[in-house]
């Protein structure tokens, strides 16, 4: 197998190879040295893999940034109808979901400008007015968070709110993970990474919320996604948690055999091997589960 | 007071709940009283001069090893002398994050192979364990911590797959963040000392983030080939 070979073989279908590779300067430099003749075939593959496969195109980033836009509206206008409805949010909870609001909007705002600044158009949902200033992003005829009846009381019972509140965050994370490894290269994925986290912020106050007492005598989530158990009632919710029962990770992993010596089976405990890590879900899975809550 | 903190046999010695000796006190009673094995020995052990954590994404994926050693460590204190008042619900969670602490740091290790750097000496003699402020604040001060590195990692590292790996573990640590932080002072789970104008949570350039970890460590590290935003 010859190296140089392979390269110019590529360069006559991709004259970017070079520049492609580049950035893997490092990678080339220990390639010639350190990698035995055995191993070459499985290295260039990871090389090449690298170059190509992980690597993502500014239009496609635009596309996963303005599906991440569309996700950020419905969610800021969640909050702000639920923030601005009477009697739904009690006094010690508001500065909370207020907070949350503003980092969504925060959110929005952010997105749209990057999507701007790499040449796209930033997503605005339907009936979206851009010279409506109050309120400021909120569509009529667009969200129906009763999930076309489903839940009703959304914005009339606290406990229902509540629950919807913590999958659409629960979801929100899932998004962004699903979509991580479509951002690798990018200049965004420490963004992205950042929003994430707060989302995860935001899932675990609400979780918190739900699993103290006297909000929900039934269920008592913890801050983090144990199996993949959801919400009550489990047959609305359960799409929206399904892959968190994951056990296995990147690497091919399996954490429920990692050692832990306060377990009884002297392994990481299977609850905590999926509470451990948020898993990601694709684009489609994501659409379909918020389908529900769109006019 | 310094843990010796070794894979799959955590030193924690029990403590009575009921008494108010402070965490110090204890151990000076623990280290004259047992006269045993590894807490002493790791009292007598002088930590290596420096520790080098590596380059690249091996320096990426030690430095975040080594929180989750941290936190490893401190959860499993936290879990094995819950401070005063503590309620179910939160003494619950504490075992979780103790688990979950584990599975992050052998993952690390695992996925570090020959590279992992050694074992570290732990320091948590900043928190006092007995007392539920003390215990809660350096709780979210470390999982902060943690939210930092790993999101900061994340603009570095140059290798797809561990970029995924660290991803998945990322918006967990800041579930544990804003849960402490909540239990010490709630709806602080996300203000502004965590969360800027942009909505965007800490990203921490690593020397920062070693930087800030160190209070919980004895050891000394090199961290001079670290990368750099």
């Amino acid at each position: 197998m010859n190296f140089k070979n392979i390269l110019t073989e590529i360069e006559k279908t991709d004259p970017e190879v070079y520049e492609r590779l580049s950035g893997r300067r490092q990678v080339l430099k220990s390639f010639s040295s350190k990698v035995a003749v055995a191993a070459l075939p499985i290295a260039l593959g990871s090389l090449f893999k690298k170059a190509y496969g992980k690597t993502a195109a500014a239009g496609d980033v635009v596309s996963i940034l303005n599906f991440a836009l569309q996700l950020e509206y419905f969610e800021y206008n969640f909050y702000h109808t639920a923030n601005n409805t009477g009697g739904l949010i009690p006094t010690n909870d508001k500065p909370g979901f207020r907070n949350i609001e503003t980092h969504e909007l925060a959110h929005i705002n952010f997105l749209s400008d990057v999507v701007t600044t790499l040449g796209g158009t930033p997503y605005t949902p339907p009936n979206y007015v851009s010279t409506a200033i109050i309120p400021q992003y909120i569509p009529s005829g667009t969200y129906d968070f009763t999930g076309h009846g489903a839940h009703p009381n959304v914005f009339n019972d606290y406990p229902t709110f509540l629950t919807l509140a913590q999958v659409f965050e629960d979801t929100g994370v899932h998004a962004y993970q699903g979509q991580m490894p479509n951002l690798i290269g990018s200049t965004v994925i420490g963004q992205a990474f950042q929003i994430a986290t707060t989302e995860g912020r935001h899932a675990a106050h609400v979780r918190r919320i739900r699993r103290e007492a006297p909000i929900s005598a039934i269920e008592k989530p913890a801050p983090w996604i144990t199996n993949n158990i959801p919400p009550l009632p489990t047959a609305a919710f359960q799409p929206y948690y399904t892959g968190e029962e994951n056990t296995t990770q990147i690497g091919g992993v399996d954490i429920s055999s990692l050692p832990d010596s306060y377990s009884t089976s002297g392994t990481v405990p299977v609850l905590s091997a999926t509470a451990a890590f948020d898993e990601g879900k694709d684009m489609a899975t994501i659409v379909s589960l918020i389908q529900p809550f769109l006019v | 007071m310094k843990i010796l903190n070794t894979t799959g046999s955590e030193q924690v010695v029990e403590m009575d709940n009921g008494q108010g000796t402070s965490r110090r006190r204890f151990f000076q009673l623990a280290g004259g009283i047992t006269g045993a094995g590894l807490l002493l020995a790791a009292c007598r052990r002088t930590p290596p001069s420096t520790t080098y954590v590596g380059t690249g994404d091996t320096g990426l994926l030690n430095m975040l090893y080594i929180i989750e050693q941290v936190q490893a460590g401190f959860y499993t204190q936290a879990a094995s002398t819950p401070y005063y008042g503590i309620t179910d619900s939160e003494s619950l969670c504490f075992i979780d994050c103790r688990d979950q602490a584990i599975a992050h740091r052998e993952y690390m290790k695992t996925l570090l192979g020959k590279s992992a750097a050694k074992p570290i000496v732990l320091d948590l003699s900043l928190t006092t364990f007995a007392d539920r402020t003390s215990t809660l604040t350096n709780a979210y001060i470390i999982a902060d911590i943690a939210v930092g590195a790993y999101n900061g990692s994340a603009r570095l590292l140059t290798d797809g797959q561990k970029l995924q790996a660290i991803s998945k573990i990322a918006t967990v640590q800041a579930r544990r963040a804003a849960y402490m932080r909540d239990c010490l002072n709630y709806n602080s789970f996300a203000d502004n000392t965590a969360v800027d104008s942009k909505g965007l949570d800490l990203a921490t350039e690593p020397a920062q983030a070693m930087a800030l970890i160190e209070q919980y460590i004895q050891t000394k590290f090199d961290i001079s080939k670290l990368p750099s935003f």
